[in-house]
């Protein structure tokens, strides 16, 4: 029997009627759309279904849609202000930290709980907050890059993309 | 992957749960964090009619009690039990045990209430039908364990980490039921049938956990071993409390408890008996050590051969009973 919720995403309302079975991630990406949120293993392994919920990183995919009514839930979609990227996601595009993106939103919204928390992390702290996001694609090391360049802690000229090493490379040849 | 049908009910407070559990039978589960619920439930390896979700239930702050017990929810999650000033000065093991559970998003979710009730695991059940052997085993009523050759009893292994730190403080649990709260110590919770595996009843709630005071001459240490350090269940974990005489080099009591080795949490009665009432030289602490490998019998589990485990118990046994004795020392 369906029960209705009222879910507040990215600082919209949004009033549903939803099974008791459903799940926060499904809510999500097919009643409201915001298919930012990803889901790959579904039992809480993989971290791509990662939300903000009260600020706080949460797995959507085991989480029920009747559980968050009145809780803040952001997803990747609320994170950009209209046009503008905000900083993490500008850090991870800087850094190279993205290659097929899959597990990106995910990776950015710990990320955001995680500098929201720890303004300045060390690496062992990025570390141990991004453990639940697994990437199979860049091999973590851009990823902790963009986070430390996100907090300020890397000067936007430290980073030199891969394209210009292979340039300098070329050169040098 | 889908979650299969369940009626939802959201109780407002642990009365109402204790009476919804009565009024709806044991095909009932309750919710707590979801983060072992779920898994199992998607892996069609339970299907409950009715799920009790304990997310509407306001968690209390952890309290001091007058007698200087440090009073926590069941409800608290392990980020915040890791994160709690009144947990790292009356249980940093707790904090520390918390803090390695899953990973941040897991930990962010599941309870410490939910983390002692942790259904024991075993890789040949504790994954999608597909997957498994054609002839149920004993926790799918079956009649064989695969885990040993010829296996006569189920041998899943319970892997919570928060058991052994608070096994090791000496920590009490409460438990609500309809006959009203009962007083339980966290070693006891646990009966060693891996079918049946926490002494609680289908009609009763595990509420509140109760640390006594945390002595100055007390030092204490956790450690985990596993393959990854981070989203995995433990391959083992050691917690290891030692009372310290005066002199601080000779040890009047000590608290050692095993975890993810077998069904249940195990004491190390050996080993405690070979530190109390001793000097911990470097040969105590390596006896105990030998002794508590020799002690714990650990279940083959995960892709861990029991000599395997055994010689990670020595390791993991000395290094965090020199970690607990230097603490005392404040270095």
């Amino acid at each position: 029997m369906k029960q209705l919720v009222e879910l507040m995403v990215n600082n919209e309302s949004y009033e549903l009627a939803v099974e008791p079975q459903t799940t926060l991630l499904e809510v999500l990406r097919n009643d409201l759309g915001l298919t930012g949120t990803k889901e790959a293993c579904g039992t809480g392994e993989c971290g791509s279904c990662t939300v903000l919920i009260d600020g706080r990183p949460m797995l959507s995919c085991l989480t029920l849609a009747l559980d968050c009514s009145q809780r803040d839930i952001v997803t990747i979609e609320g994170l950009a202000e209209g046009e503008r990227m905000s900083p993490v996601q500008q850090a991870f595009q800087d850094c190279g930290a993205i290659q097929c993106g899959f597990c990106t939103p995910g990776m950015i919204l710990s990320a955001t709980a995680l500098l929201e928390e720890t303004p300045r992390p060390t690496e062992e702290q990025i570390k141990k907050a991004l453990e639940g996001n697994l990437c199979r694609c860049t091999g973590y090391n851009k990823i902790i890059e963009a986070v430390k360049k996100a907090s300020g802690q890397i000067a936007p000229d430290q980073i030199i993309p891969d394209k210009i090493i292979s340039e300098q490379e070329q050169e040098s040849q | 992957m889908i979650l299969p049908k369940f009626r939802h009910i959201r109780p407002r407070s642990i009365e109402e749960a204790v009476q919804l559990l009565a009024e709806y039978g044991p095909e009932t589960r309750l919710c707590a964090g979801g983060t072992d619920l779920f898994p199992r439930m998607k892996y069609g390896l339970i299907r409950p009619e009715a799920v009790i979700s304990l997310k509407g239930i306001p968690v209390k702050t952890p309290k001091v009690a007058p007698g200087g017990e440090l009073h926590l929810d069941a409800l608290m999650s392990l980020a915040e039990v890791a994160r709690s000033p009144l947990v790292m000065k009356q249980a940093p093991i707790l904090a520390e045990a918390a803090f390695n559970v899953g990973s941040n998003q897991i930990r962010q979710m599941a309870t410490l209430g939910g983390n002692l009730c942790l259904e024991p695991r075993c890789s040949f059940y504790n994954q999608s039908h597909t997957f498994q052997f054609v002839d149920p085993c004993f926790k799918r009523n079956g009649d064989q364990c695969y885990l040993l050759p010829k296996g006569k009893k189920c041998c899943a292994v319970f892997c919570g980490d928060t058991a052994s730190a608070l096994i090791s403080l000496g920590a009490l649990v409460n438990i609500a039921g309809p006959q009203g709260n009962r007083e339980l110590s966290v070693e006891d919770l646990y009966t060693g049938d891996p079918l049946r595996p926490i002494d609680i009843s289908e009609k009763e709630i595990l509420t509140d956990i109760h640390l006594p005071v945390y002595p100055l001459s007390r030092g204490s240490s956790f450690g985990r071993f596993s393959l990854r350090g981070g989203v995995e269940f433990a391959a083992l974990n050691v917690a290891v409390t030692l009372d310290m005489g005066e002199d601080k080099t000779s040890c009047l009591k000590a608290r050692i408890a095993v975890g993810a080795v077998r069904s249940a949490p195990v004491r190390m009665i050996g080993a405690e008996a070979a530190m109390a009432g001793n000097r911990l030289s470097k040969e105590r602490i390596e006896e105990a050590a030998h002794l508590a490998a020799a002690e714990a019998h650990p279940f083959p589990h995960h892709g861990y051969t029991a000599p395997y485990l055994r010689e990670c118990l020595k390791v993991e046994t000395r290094r965090a009973i020199l970690l607990a004795k230097k603490r005392v020392d404040g270095i």
